[in-house]
């Protein structure tokens, strides 16, 4: 039987959890190291395809900024099936797999000078926290960074500790919502589209990006949209299913283009082109 | 150089064949054709018709090995890419020409090292079909996958008594050198060839009405018409048009671990797009959830949207997705419809 050393695009990078921490009930923040000890290039909402050896591969954001210490990446993954499952179960030093990092991820060379208008809802604020990160790390590049930021309950608030330092920096103007809450609960209540009215921005020097679940971006580019901004200025980072991360598999494709390559971040003025994307 | 083979000499040359690798070949079964792994001439059915899977699954086969491992140790973990020396024979044009799309496909960056390994060390040796397969629902002439103008190392058309060998390739002259069976084709056999060919012509008709140009075109404008409703209620989502057809490369990759819990591997299944969970992401979201969607999305595949990328259609017309679908769901009605819109 003959067989080739050449390596193949599908074959994973050995690495290591060398941290884990528990955000909500759900969703675990695990730090990350490549065996080979080669620093890791990204782009804001990029995306992994992890390896659990014997379960199998997941796609997760990476959740940390582009410039980072010590050659690790933050990866937030909430735990619903076989694989997350998996790695929730697993502890600091386990072995874990690694492809990537795949996708377009942000494109920063369009935002530089711009106000920067970001809106999360859910597990939406594990990719974009890599692009609000990168935004404060190089605060003087850009203009204002204004955060919308939804979650289903109080309790479902990921990066709570971060976000109560966003509150704090008076560089940030952030507001966040929940869809049900205790009386005790201070902020807001209602979905995401709520907190636009709190808000006013320069359509012509804005650029938004939208995260969040599948339901949320038609009404959220709808307020956008409201508010005169350009379609080519708001940003949609998209999720399907992602088996492969290197156009083949063709569980991401939407109409003729494959997320996992040509996305997961498509301007609005491409995803409206594409019947099957909002 | 062409050559030609006497018919009685095809059995030797298929048993020498034997001797240096493993050979592929059109085996009847049940009635039915399949390619096969064969062990002796004996086996092979030069004369059939469309099989049910199609050749290309001896370069793209299912539960493909991408990697092993040791769950101790996973630093020991192994891409496996396999790659035997082997030879598909007897390919008809339009089989031929799905492994030229699929070429091209694959080998798109990031390439798949696996299908390219394999692709490489195969030697394939086309068959001139001097009929359609079928009466109808087949539609390579409409497309003209009837005629294949690469792909193979030698390609055979039946001459009667002999065998015409378009020779193309340095590892097809090789094959033929090594033979003295071969002989070199002369004046009179191109004569022949053309006049096979000239009748093999009559032979083959139109299925689909129109400019199969405007296909793609017509398609697009038709992405809201009734007819991917009327198919989809038809459709039991059973994925066999997928399975059966030699441009489908989806798939999904999955582990299997030995009861030792201890050596793994990793595996590559064929997928389809018209199983229901095929666009299903764990939150429980389904963005293809409606068979329609996914009917639809088949054909747009093929035609609109692998025709963009590649500037060819991805559907060869084998019709082997009409034969195996039970909703009797047919492209080329499909097509017929919206090129009579
Ligand atoms: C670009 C991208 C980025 C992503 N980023 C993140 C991220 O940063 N963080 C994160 O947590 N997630 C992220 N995801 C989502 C993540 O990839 C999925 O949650 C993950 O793949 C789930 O894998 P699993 O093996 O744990 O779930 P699975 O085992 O596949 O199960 C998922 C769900 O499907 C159900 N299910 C499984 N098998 C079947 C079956 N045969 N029939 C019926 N139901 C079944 C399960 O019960 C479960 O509810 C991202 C996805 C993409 C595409
Ligand atoms: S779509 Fe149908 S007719 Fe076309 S190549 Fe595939 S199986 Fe053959
Ligand atoms: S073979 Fe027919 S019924 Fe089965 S998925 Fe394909 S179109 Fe639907
Ligand atoms: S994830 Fe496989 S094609 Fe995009």
């Amino acid at each position: 039987m003959g067989e080739e050393t050449q390596k193949s695009n599908l074959v994973p990078m050995a690495a290591t959890i060398v941290g884990i921490r528990q955000m909500t009930d759900k969703e675990k923040l695990f730090t990350v190291r490549l065996d080979n000890g080669n620093g890791f290039k990204h782009r804001p909402c990029q995306f992994v395809l992890i390896s659990m050896f014997g379960i199998g591969e997941a796609p997760i954001s990476i959740s940390s900024p582009p410039v980072n210490s010590g050659n690790t990446f933050e990866l937030c993954i909430r735990s619903i099936g076989n694989l997350t499952g998996a790695i929730h179960r697993s502890s600091v030093n386990d072995r874990i797999g690694i492809r990537g990092p795949y996708g377009n991820g942000f494109p920063l060379e369009k935002i530089e000078g711009k106000d920067i208008l970001i809106i999360a809802g859910g597990l939406g604020l594990a990719p974009i926290r890599s692009l609000i990160k990168h935004v404060l790390n190089e605060r003087g590049r850009y203009g204002r960074l204004i955060l919308l930021i939804g979650a289903k309950r109080p309790e479902d608030i990921l990066f709570k500790e971060e976000i109560a330092m966003w509150e704090e920096d008076h560089s940030i103007e952030m507001h966040v919502s929940v869809d049900i809450a205790a009386p005790s609960w201070k902020n807001h209540v209602g979905v995401i589209t709520g907190l636009f009215k709190y808000i006013t921005i320069d359509p012509l020097n804005t650029i938004a990006a939208v995260v969040g679940p599948p339901v949320m971006y038609r009404f959220v580019v709808k307020e956008l949209l409201a508010k005169k901004m350009f379609e080519g200025n708001i940003f949609l980072d998209m999720e399907r299913r992602m088996r492969c991360g290197i156009g083949k598999c063709g569980h991401c494709q939407i109409n003729g283009i494959y997320l996992c390559q040509n996305g997961p971040v498509l301007s609005y003025l491409e995803a409206r082109k594409l019947q099957e994307a909002l | 150089m062409d050559v030609t083979i006497k018919h009685k000499d095809v059995d030797r040359f298929v048993l020498d064949l034997l001797s240096s690798f493993d050979v592929i070949a059109p085996v009847a079964r049940d009635g039915r054709f399949i390619f096969d792994k064969i062990n002796s001439p004996s086996e092979v059915s030069a004369q059939y018709n469309t099989t049910i899977l199609p050749p290309v699954k001896w370069l793209y086969p299912d539960n493909e090995k991408l990697l092993e491992f040791n769950l101790k140790d996973i630093n020991s973990m192994k891409p496996v890419v396999q790659a035997n020396k082997q030879v598909l024979t007897f390919i008809h044009p339009c089989d031929i020409n799905a492994i030229n799309i699929m070429d091209e496909v694959l080998a798109e960056e990031p390439a798949d090292v696996n299908y390219l390994a394999r692709r490489r060390a195969s030697v394939i040796i086309g068959y001139e079909c001097l009929k359609p397969c079928k009466e109808d629902n087949i539609l390579c002439f409409d497309k003209g996958y009837h005629i294949a103008y690469k792909g193979y190392d030698l390609f055979f058309t039946d001459l009667g008594e002999r065998y015409y060998v378009n020779v193309v390739t340095d590892a097809g002259m090789e094959i033929v050198n090594g033979y003295d069976y071969f002989i070199r084709a002369g004046y009179e056999d191109w004569l022949r060839l053309l006049k096979v060919r000239e009748d093999r012509k009559k032979g083959f008709k139109k299925s689909v009405n129109g400019d199969m140009e405007m296909l793609s075109h017509v398609l697009k404008e038709s992405y809201n018409d009734e007819i991917w409703a009327i198919e989809g209620k038809k459709c039991v989502s059973c994925g066999a048009c997928n399975i059966v057809c030699p441009t489908c490369y989806c798939f999904d990759v999955a582990d299997e671990v030995c009861p030792d819990m201890e050596e793994g591997s990793r595996h590559r299944k064929l997928d389809g797009c018209q199983l229901r969970g095929f666009c299903k992401v764990a939150t429980g979201e389904n963005f293809r959830k409606s068979a329609a969607e996914r009917v639809r999305h088949r054909v747009f595949k093929k035609e609109v949207y692998l025709k963009k990328r590649f500037g060819k259609s991805g559907c060869v017309g084998c019709g082997r997705c009409i034969e195996h679908c039970i909703a009797k769901i047919s492209i080329v009605e499909i097509f017929n419809h919206v090129m009579g819109r």
